[in-house]
């Protein structure tokens, strides 16, 4: 029976969409433009290049190795904030399929987590050149990686499956959550140091999962230190628990995915 | 399920599907806090009426009546695409359903991309996809016309690769929305006779037409909706006949 089979047998089933549609969302993000995946690699190039000329006059106070501080953390969290994005807008975009056609509606936000984390194990390289190239080189805990972007993927799919599927209701979500990341981007420590703010501030931060997550990538790259296991842990403890959260959301909201759209 | 149900392979049970009609609808936070009361201007239409219906494997059903009567929402209901207020629909097998023509198709793919695009949405996996590729091409004649992408394609072209798509899924229910009048007389009589073909292997089928020469050409059951309601359940000729003799 249909309603009943499991939710893993049944993206297993569907596999071949998934992997189809991870590979539209792929090639179709620069589809258009003349650099084509280029683009992959300039943007948080230029972007990077931004930040490191302004806070580094501002913050980084004379350390050379300020522009790899930024980019180690930048490239996580474009991962992270793309992909909310773009969950936000996957259900109201594929409308005219879901009006017309059944299929588990649970591949839409996997894929788009699922082809972000591509896009973000691919842009990696500029981290890997930079860490390189400027001397900071490498180290074993770089064997890591596979376990903080699980920790970060996990978090993303449990809050995909809640944004994608609260925004067909609530159409004003996907302008509130453009407005709350900015606001995170300034509440992560991406272009400062933990450090640098009041201790009451600090602990304040430690409740922003980013937070942890993005030092976990600049221990392996940049600090090259174990990262802090048990609050990683922890953490994707809690994202599983999102996760099945969004999941029961998603999946009860998803019926009136096609009357409402 | 009880061992007299074994061959029973859509169960609608005590279906009820309404609608809310809004005047004007507040879509976003501003809207709804503004003209709160707007949302209240709605009517509730009942589209489906406490519906019964036990489809048996093997079976190929048409739903009949006139326009607005529920026959594509009772459709939709059993693919899934949308969900009853009351009651439930159980279906067993494979299901693939075709209610629109080309839906899920990618206009900049072509044809062949749309095959694999296509049937991935019907949940086959590419190695089921290669398997079938040259037949399914081959069905819908269209092997010149292949490697371009559908934008270009006549509607008759586009609703020849949906079709041949949806019927090479090797699904064990099919359910099939008013789309067979796309098409010209040969190829028409081609999907009859693989239809026809579908049947004799004990596929399950259902229909929503207006057509009634399919109707009695290739069902052997009809079902009439009126109003949201079963109004007439059985042999096809018998209730064709009763249908024409009250809406003609």
């Amino acid at each position: 029976m249909r309603l009943n089979m499991n939710i893993f047998q049944k993206i297993y089933q569907y596999r071949e969409l998934l992997k189809t549609n991870v590979k539209k969302e792929i090639r179709g993000r620069y589809k258009n433009s003349f650099l084509g995946v280029m683009w992959s690699f300039l943007n948080p190039l230029l972007q990077l290049a931004v930040y490191s000329i302004i806070f580094g006059a501002l913050l980084a106070g004379g350390d050379s190795t300020y522009p790899i501080y930024i980019c180690v953390a930048l490239i996580p969290w474009t991962y992270f904030t793309t992909t909310i994005t773009q969950s936000a807008f996957t259900v109201i975009g594929n409308g005219d399929i879901i009006k017309k056609v059944y299929f588990p509606r649970e591949i839409l936000p996997i894929s788009v987590v699922t082809s972000g984390a591509v896009n973000f194990i691919i842009s990696t390289i500029i981290i890997l050149a930079f860490v390189i190239f400027s001397g900071v080189g490498l180290s074993w805990y770089l064997l890591l990686y596979p376990f903080v972007l699980l920790v970060q993927y996990v978090l993303l799919l449990g809050i995909s499956f809640i944004v994608s599927s609260i925004t067909v209701y609530f159409r004003d979500l996907e302008h509130i959550i453009g407005v709350i990341l900015l606001a995170a981007f300034y509440g992560t420590p991406i272009v400062y140091k933990l450090e640098q703010l009041p201790p009451n501030l600090q602990i304040i931060m430690q409740l922003n999962p980013m937070t942890h997550i993005i030092n976990g990538y600049r221990d392996i790259f940049y600090y090259h230190q174990m990262p802090n296991m048990v609050t990683l842990s922890i953490l994707l403890g809690i994202s599983v628990i999102v996760t099945i959260i969004g999941y029961f959301l998603f999946k009860k909201l998803q019926k009136g995915f096609a009357e409402q759209l | 399920m009880k061992e007299t149900d074994e061959n029973i392979v859509i169960k609608v049970n005590h279906v009820y599907k309404n609608f809310n009609i809004y005047y004007d609808r507040a879509n976003t936070l501003k809207e709804r806090m503004l003209f709160f009361a707007r949302n209240k201007r709605r009517e509730k239409r009942e589209i489906l009426n406490d519906i019964n219906l036990d489809i048996k494997k093997g079976e190929t059903v048409a739903l009949i009546g006139v326009n607005g009567s529920g026959k594509s929402t009772l459709l939709k209901l059993m693919t899934q695409i949308i969900f009853p207020n009351k009651g439930t629909i159980e279906t067993k097998g494979k299901l693939t359903s075709l209610l629109e023509l080309g839906a899920g198709f990618h206009p900049d793919f072509s044809g062949r991309e749309n095959i694999y695009f296509n049937s991935s949405i019907f949940g086959l996996t590419k190695k089921e996809i290669d398997a079938r590729l040259e037949q399914i091409i081959e069905f819908s004649e269209l092997k010149d016309f292949i490697d371009n992408p559908v934008r270009t394609y006549s509607s008759g072209m586009y609703m020849r690769l949906a079709f041949s798509v949806a019927i090479n899924v090797d699904a064990d229910i099919l359910l099939i929305d008013e789309i067979l009048s796309v098409g010209d007389q040969h190829f028409q009589e081609k999907c009859f006779n693989k239809m026809r073909e579908l049947k004799a292997e004990g596929k399950t089928m259902v229909f929503v037409t207006h057509s009634m020469d399919t109707v009695k050409n290739l069902c052997d059951r009809a079902v009439w909706l009126y109003e949201g309601k079963v109004r007439m359940d059985g042999n096809t000729n018998e209730v064709v006949d009763e249908y024409l003799k009250v809406t003609t």
